[in-house]
């Protein structure tokens, strides 16, 4: 188990399910940008029979940042084109796991 | 009524050969050749789509979830990004079928949990995501307005979705942190069990099974004040060991957690 103080990476949830990445990584980087290592978005769904929101994971370089960046996001309201709110949470990811970066391409 | 006939939906061949794949030639002596032909994919265009027939996992034979399991962990050595998505994906589906609570999908989130548990099995995550999503399961909506309609008295599906875990991975808790930390979890859910007061008689069998499985010597207490002060006991030994190394070494890098009470915002938790 890793001591909370060493966590680095959180999961953004309940974004507007038509928010873009870009858009997305726009706000982040407005004030995080160069603080994190790894970023993967899950764009979100609006069927009429399902609404699923996007969903963000972020490694952060220093657990200090997820603190400020938890102080910015938890509960900021995204807005989407319709008008309708949406309360972000930020949590620690369950799992910290984030992809090695120089996994080999696979020769297969 | 005049009425058009269902017009069945037209997957492109791509997605045709991953469910091809995935759904009717996976079994135990294909997997290899299952494996070797998912690396062979145009990963750049498929790999959301992979990502999604991964977590069908309800789709299949119950029986047959440890292969997807046991893919992901194969794959995980050239598309870790993937395989880090799939946990993922995996303990967002645990997390979304909590807070929405929906009868109709109880079959689904089911597997997921036989799923999360392969996936601990075949090495892919550490007992640590075990532990957290147990505990989350426990506390989960508690002490909030809506904790009627997440966890209503009479509902029992959390009590199912945790044998459902602990049945899947529980055994390898036999030994060192692992085992005390099932131990110390198997206390609070017992007073989870206690709090629900009457159980269905299918449940509790499944109780007395996981319980004869896993820890048959272990004291099943039947009254809310008896648990409760076994957890006074646990908490008062466990604030012991905690301040004992914290005396003994400067930096007490111990697995002795706080309370389980989880709290969501990362700020407080802090401070």
């Amino acid at each position: 188990m890793k001591d909370p103080s060493d966590r680095t990476k959180v999961v953004l949830r309940h974004l507007p399910a038509a928010l873009s990445q870009p858009a997305l990584i726009e706000q982040i980087d407005g004030h995080f940008a160069g603080r994190y290592k790894w970023f993967y978005f899950r764009p979100g769904k609006n069927s009429q029979k399902h609404l699923r929101h996007s969903r963000a994971y972020i490694d952060f370089k220093r657990p200090e940042d997820v603190i400020e960046f938890a102080e910015f996001f938890d509960g900021h309201v995204f807005v989407n084109e319709k008008g309708t709110q949406f309360k972000a949470i930020v949590e620690y990811a369950p799992s910290q796991r984030v992809p090695k970066f120089w996994s080999k391409k696979d020769g297969r | 009524p005049e009425r058009s006939a269902r017009v069945s939906k037209v997957r492109p061949p791509l997605h045709q050969y991953i469910r091809k794949l995935l759904f009717s030639d996976l079994d135990k002596s294909s997997i290899e050749h299952v494996l070797r032909q998912l690396r062979k994919l145009p990963w750049d265009e498929c790999e959301d789509y992979l990502l999604k027939c991964f977590m069908k996992v309800h789709k299949g034979k119950y029986s047959q979830v440890h292969l997807i399991a046991s893919l992901t962990a194969g794959l995980s050595r050239y598309h870790d990004e993937f395989a880090v998505a799939v946990v993922d994906e995996v303990l967002e589906e645990i997390r979304l079928g909590m807070e929405m609570n929906d009868y109709g999908i109880q079959q689904r989130r089911i597997a997921h949990m036989r799923f999360l548990g392969e996936l601990y099995n075949y090495e892919h995550i550490d007992s640590s995501v075990i532990f957290e999503t147990l505990y989350l399961i426990l506390v989960f909506g508690h002490g909030t307005p809506e904790q009627d309609v997440l966890d209503p008295p009479e509902d029992c599906f959390r009590i199912r979705m945790i044998i459902t875990l602990l049945q899947t991975c529980g055994h390898y808790f036999d030994r060192g942190s692992s085992k005390r930390k099932l131990d110390r979890f198997l206390i609070y859910f017992q007073r989870y069990i206690l709090i629900k007061g009457s159980i269905p008689l299918d449940i509790e069998f499944d109780l007395q099974d996981l319980f004869a499985d896993l820890r048959p010597n272990m004291i099943r207490y039947s009254s809310i004040e008896d648990v409760n002060s076994a957890l006074v006991e646990l908490e008062e030994h466990e604030r012991s060991v905690l301040t004992e190394k914290a005396n003994s070494e400067k930096h007490s890098d111990t697995e002795i957690r706080k309370l389980p009470v989880r709290t969501n915002s990362i700020a407080t938790s802090a401070n």
